[in-house]
């Protein structure tokens, strides 16, 4: 039998350009989408949103780059890479995050780091 | 190199439409339709009606195939469900439970 040695980079999982998903998609690989999904996308792997790609949901993976649109949030364990050209309307969660020139983002933006005490860190509302 | 692939490891709950070829290594479960051909490699798990021009099967699929050219059951295939295809082959080694029809 085919022996499962399941690193957490497996190859990666492709929606090819002419891919219409409606429905949740999860998984431990990577994932790279030059098609549209209307549906949830929970990863453990990256996720790469392909220019001219399309996700109208929530997506969560280890890091995101993005050059497509997405409608919905975006949250990442890692970096978060809005890239020129993309639009984003949604939250966006991450541990970096970086938007290129060229970006539309609509949205909250929530990266995960500790302000110095001095910045009121601790200070709270 | 096929231009969807659903890679092991990979699920997805709902309904796949395209106009590629796909590969399916992972678990699907709902609908999956394409224009060209569906390759469900060994170790992948369908519980769905899969509609393609041609299928080729080494994994498990529960559910109704129907395809516009072939269906193939390879070795250690394993497919319950009825099958809707003009030519259908069986390899030894495939298990399959369900109705054929060629359409005749």
């Amino acid at each position: 039998m085919a022996r499962t040695s399941s690193t957490s980079h497996g190859e990666t999982a492709v929606l090819g350009k002419g891919t219409n998903l409606r429905g949740r998609i999860a998984g431990d690989g990577d994932l790279r989408v030059e098609g549209t999904i209307s549906g949830d996308v929970a990863l453990k792997g990256h996720l790469t949103v392909d220019g001219g790609a399309e996700i109208t949901a929530d997506v969560q993976a280890r890091s995101v780059v993005v050059e497509g649109a997405i409608e919905g949030d975006i949250s990442a364990q890692e970096a978060v890479a809005i890239r020129a050209g993309a639009r984003v309307s949604g939250a966006i969660r991450g541990a970096s995050i970086s938007i290129e020139e060229g970006a539309t983002v609509n949205g909250r933006i929530d990266a995960d780091f500790e302000l110095p005490p001095e910045l009121g860190g601790k200070g709270g509302r | 190199m096929a231009n969807t692939v659903i890679s092991q490891g990979i699920t997805i709950e709902g309904e796949l439409t395209t106009d590629d070829d796909v590969v399916i290594e992972g678990t699907l479960r709902g609908k999956l339709v394409s224009k060209d051909t569906v390759k469900v490699e060994t170790g992948a798990v369908i519980e769905a009606d899969i509609t393609a021009s041609s299928l080729s099967v080494g994994g498990q699929i529960t559910g109704n195939v129907t395809a516009s050219d072939r269906v193939d059951l390879m070795p250690g295939a394993r497919l319950i469900g009825d099958v809707k295809a003009s030519r259908l082959t069986i390899a030894d080694g495939a298990s399959f439970k369900g109705n054929v029809d060629m359409d005749v």
